[in-house]
């Protein structure tokens, strides 16, 4: 899980250009919208893109997001139970 | 016209009504993510923008950090940019990420393809009301900044501007913010040729 975790917050900083910020300074368990990374809602069309091309994994709810976009942790969670590639 | 305030910013100062501000450089990091943290701002979405709403947001940031919020929110500030380039550094890059094999647009670049985002992030930062236009000029034009000013100050809702030259593209990295205002007591007067003066001065 470890991995995935690292994994993706190198694919969250690639994805919303995030280019100064290292991906130890990302708290896994912080949340991702608002505070934490401050994220907002054309982030979270990048974080649902990314998921659908890197991970095989398709939201047929966007409203799904709200839960799965918490934080990088539970993030990757839903990853590691839902993927197909 | 005065100017109450001013910040310069390029890749060699930082200068905040004549003064420089030192900070310090981090080797592999760009300037001003150096700048950004060496001011200890909480302002996540930082790391998001384009160099051009970074330069303005620094510089604002510069100038408004001393002041008293309330007065900021109640001052019909408008917020008036000029740069040279406008989005361009963007809009390269956004051309590059349609063109490589299947891409897919991506919000995270395109909504900075306007060079008046940068307005918009100062005015959401500090609860500006007043108006904001950004105005794509051949070079550096303290004179039309003067007029645009001047004609900015006609309405009965501006009380101050927020004036800046913001150039974002290649190598070229500056911003010149100041804090203009109506009277003549008590700052600098926003003349071209003061404000040239500001411009090229070395520190």
């Amino acid at each position: 899980m470890e991995e995935l975790i690292l994994k993706l917050k190198k694919e969250i900083i690639e994805v919303l250009n995030l280019e100064d910020v290292k991906p130890e300074e990302i708290d896994a368990n912080a949340p991702l919208f608002v505070d934490g990374l401050g994220l907002d809602s054309i982030d979270a069309l990048e974080l649902i893109v990314l998921m659908e091309k890197n991970y095989g994994i398709k939201l047929k709810d966007a409203s799904q997001g709200k839960e799965i976009f918490k934080s990088v942790a539970v993030m990757a969670e839903y990853i590691q139970a839902n993927r197909t590639k | 016209m005065k100017i109450r305030k001013y910040c310069k910013i390029d890749r060699e100062f930082v200068v905040i009504d004549g003064a420089l501000y030192p900070f310090p450089k981090e080797e592999g990091t760009h300037f001003l993510t150096a700048l950004y943290r060496a001011l200890s701002v909480d302002y996540p979405k930082f790391h998001k923008m384009d160099t051009l709403s970074k330069l303005g947001f620094l510089a604002s940031e510069l100038i408004f950090r001393e002041e008293d919020e309330n007065i900021l929110m109640f001052d019909n500030m408008a917020i008036i940019c000029f740069n040279r380039s406008s989005s361009l550094e963007y809009d390269t890059k956004f051309q590059d990420s349609i063109e490589a094999q299947n891409y897919y647009p991506s919000p995270s670049v395109f909504v900075y393809t306007l060079p008046n985002i940068v307005t918009g992030e100062i005015a959401i930062r500090n609860k500006l009301y007043g108006e904001t236009s950004f105005y794509i000029t051949p070079h550096f034009d303290a004179v039309q900044m003067v007029r645009t000013v001047e004609n900015a100050f006609q309405d009965r809702d501006t009380q101050s501007v927020l004036a800046a030259w913001i150039e974002a593209y290649e190598e070229t990295q500056e911003v010149l913010m100041m804090w203009v205002e109506q009277g003549k007591d008590g700052g600098m007067p926003f003349l071209a040729e003061n404000i040239n003066t500001l411009y090229n001065k070395s520190f």
